[in-house]
């Protein structure tokens, strides 16, 4: 039997998905993304604008259904998933690349251990109940000791013996603990420097051992402590090569003449040539501005102070 | 410029720690900007640019003193300032005077710092509402298809392709439904004209008369049976049409740009499938084991040891020959070493 008048006239039923062009169409599956590399053909662009771009845009599109229609794909509720490769077309990222995050000291331990993470369950079956109850939180299972309506009390117990406050403040101190270990992990993932630490603690230490009464000297000294050394005075060699001699007189020259010193002990240019604090000084022959001006002001009625003066002669 | 803020409740951090840099970013969302004056025209396209973009779009419905390309505004200062409010990462700015009119700003940020701007100016536009034809659901990917060869010769055009895809397209994902494929972005220019030849083509400077136009032209599919598992495509008219041409640019900072380009690092499963550093003799069979393939040097049957039968020895005299010795020697060997040992 001859099948091909059959193949005929079934593909003369469809259109060709076939594209061809001088140069293979470019496509990018995972950014859904085809590009046509071949000059466009300048008789057809300007004959119809419309035609000529929705052909391009047609034969491009076909193309890159071809590729999207071959890929893998899977079966969801919406029709198939086509699993797309990763991009080939590099594209600048919109925000930097997430930084890893140090391990805390846990999982520093664990993996030097070879320990596995393990998730636990936030809920718990609970025996006596016979429900999943919650290991912290609301009605959590680590408050059973503490809200129990009887507890045992050892024989030796004290009068004051109260066992709901001791489980409470175990589970408080198992928190606080908790906390401590969180805010180390933050100190050490924000990267405070250790020496720099170890330093400024030497520094307290050293500056109260020397402030009681007799500077340290009568303190209780501890197993293996230290002696504070001061600084040691250092002194530079009588003979020096030339060129640092020479450098050490300059830097000192130029310290000398500097004028981060002298604006120190020098008023500035800008201001007042009289110098206000000693012309009063002199005009009151150094009894002070209130004494000059009282003095002014009794001027006219009782001759001043030369009257005066004379007066007592 | 920000307050930091430190999140008071579980709900504030989820919302800070999703703009946090992820390792597979978001698609990027856009501020559409109106500048002093925009006109009609500019109004009309970004309205229908940004129905192609939602709902990753937001509108700043007010006007706005912007001038992104004049370095001593503070434009920049504000495009980083609305970036980082926001968490935006892309701006289509819209700008029109007697000396460009028309025009649009196409911005780019990295890390809330502006990497890159290219401006156009629009020539001629249908909207969306003037093609009485079916369209897109909104928030479905489009495909995009670009058509010359200046796409990838010349820079200028390159950066408004990878401009356009990082607009409309350009988040990674890993599946997508085929049925969804419903609309088009087709991005095509003018046939390249060759730049006139000139004694010194390095003190010419950039003719942006002599660039071609940009069509950019939007279709819905229609996929038709074609007998084959892939269907044959066929493309309706949708709108927004425009008609552009490349004015100013700023290219981005190469320090910058480095930084942006950083790729995460590969995962076990894309090294399995062949990406990254090339790995020969190693697949991953349907159950997901990795086998390797191992090199043994080529074996020689004619030194196989079979078993000896007495009827096969006749033809090979030379091998009766040199047998009885065989015996003798490791024997002497064997003496050898026993005088050693002792």
């Amino acid at each position: 039997m001859d099948v091909s008048s059959i193949i005929a006239s079934n593909a003369s039923k469809f259109q060709s998905i076939a594209v061809e062009k001088d140069t293979p169409l470019d496509v990018d599956a995972a950014l859904l993304v085809a590009t046509d590399p071949n000059p466009i053909d300048e008789e057809s662009y300007s004959t119809d604008l419309e035609v000529h771009l929705q052909a391009l845009a047609r034969d491009g599109i076909q193309a890159l259904c071809t590729v999207l229609f071959a890929l893998p794909t899977q079966r969801s509720d919406d029709g198939p998933l086509a699993q797309l490769p990763p991009p080939t077309t590099a594209l600048p990222r919109a925000k930097p690349l997430p930084k890893p995050k140090p391990p805390t000291k846990w999982e520093q331990f664990a993996a030097a251990k070879g320990i596995q993470h393990k998730v636990r369950d936030k809920r718990e079956w609970d025996e006596e109940r016979q429900e999943w109850v919650n290991r912290w939180g609301r009605d959590g299972k680590n408050r059973r000791l503490e809200e129990q309506w009887i507890t045992e009390v050892p024989l030796n117990a004290d009068v004051d013996h109260d066992p709901r406050k001791i489980a409470r403040d175990e589970r408080k101190a198992r928190v606080a603990k908790n906390e401590k270990q969180r805010l180390g992990n933050a100190a050490r993932a924000a990267g405070t420097p250790r020496d720099a630490r170890k330093q400024e603690i030497e520094r307290t230490l050293a500056t109260s051992r020397v402030s009681t009464a007799s500077m340290g000297k009568f303190d209780k000294k501890l197993e293996g402590e230290k002696k504070i050394r001061g600084v040691k005075r250092k002194f530079e060699p009588t003979e020096k090569p030339l060129e640092e001699e020479k450098n050490a007189s300059l830097a000192l020259l130029a310290r000398m003449g500097s004028d981060a010193k002298k604006t120190r002990r020098e008023p500035s240019k800008e201001e007042d040539v009289l110098n206000v604090r000693k012309a009063i000084r002199s005009a009151s022959r150094g009894r002070g501005g209130i004494a000059l001006g009282r003095a002014a002001s009794a001027g006219g009625g009782r001759g001043g102070s030369r009257g005066r003066g004379r007066g007592k002669r | 410029m920000l307050r930091n803020i430190k999140p008071a409740n579980a709900r504030s951090k989820r919302a800070l720690d999703a703009r946090l840099p992820k390792e597979v970013e978001d698609p990027r969302t856009t501020i559409f900007v109106r500048g002093t004056h925009t006109g009609e025209l500019l109004n009309g396209v970004m309205r229908d640019l940004m129905a192609l973009k939602r709902p990753h779009a937001i509108a700043f419905s007010k006007k706005n003193d912007i001038h992104p390309f004049d370095t001593a505004s503070t434009s920049t200062a504000s495009l980083e300032f609305w970036a980082t409010k926001n968490d935006a990462s892309m701006f289509v700015i819209g700008q029109t005077t007697k000396k460009r009119p028309h025009g649009l700003t196409f911005v780019r940020m990295f890390d809330n710092r502006v990497l890159d701007m290219l401006e156009v100016g629009v020539e001629s536009w249908v909207s969306m509402a003037d093609l009485k034809t079916p369209k897109s659901t909104p928030g479905h990917k489009p495909l995009m298809h670009f058509a010359s060869d200046l796409f990838e010769t010349n820079p200028r055009f390159a950066q408004l392709k990878s401009m356009l895809i990082a607009l409309f397209n350009g988040e990674v994902i890993d599946s997508i439904c085929l049925a969804g494929l419903e609309y088009v972005i087709s991005v095509s220019l003018g046939p390249s004209v060759p730049a006139p030849a000139t004694m010194y083509p390095n003190l010419v400077t950039e003719d942006l008369s002599t660039l071609p136009t940009i069509h950019l032209r939007t279709y819905t599919t229609r996929l038709l049976a074609s007998g084959t598992r892939t269907p044959r495509v066929e493309l309706t008219p949708m709108g927004p049409s425009l008609d552009m041409k490349l004015r100013r640019h700023t290219p981005a900072d190469p320090e910058l740009l480095k930084q942006a380009m950083k790729t995460p690092k590969l995962k076990k499963t894309d090294v399995e499938k062949g990406l990254g550093k090339k790995r020969k003799n190693i697949e991953v069979d349907e159950m997901g084991d990795l086998r390797g393939r191992v090199h043994v040097g080529k074996q020689d049957l004619g030194r196989l040891q079979t078993r000896k039968m007495k009827g096969l020895k006749g033809g090979d005299e030379d091998a009766e020959e040199q047998e009885p010795e065989e015996p003798e020697e490791q024997e002497g060997r064997k003496k050898q070493r026993r005088r050693e040992s002792t």
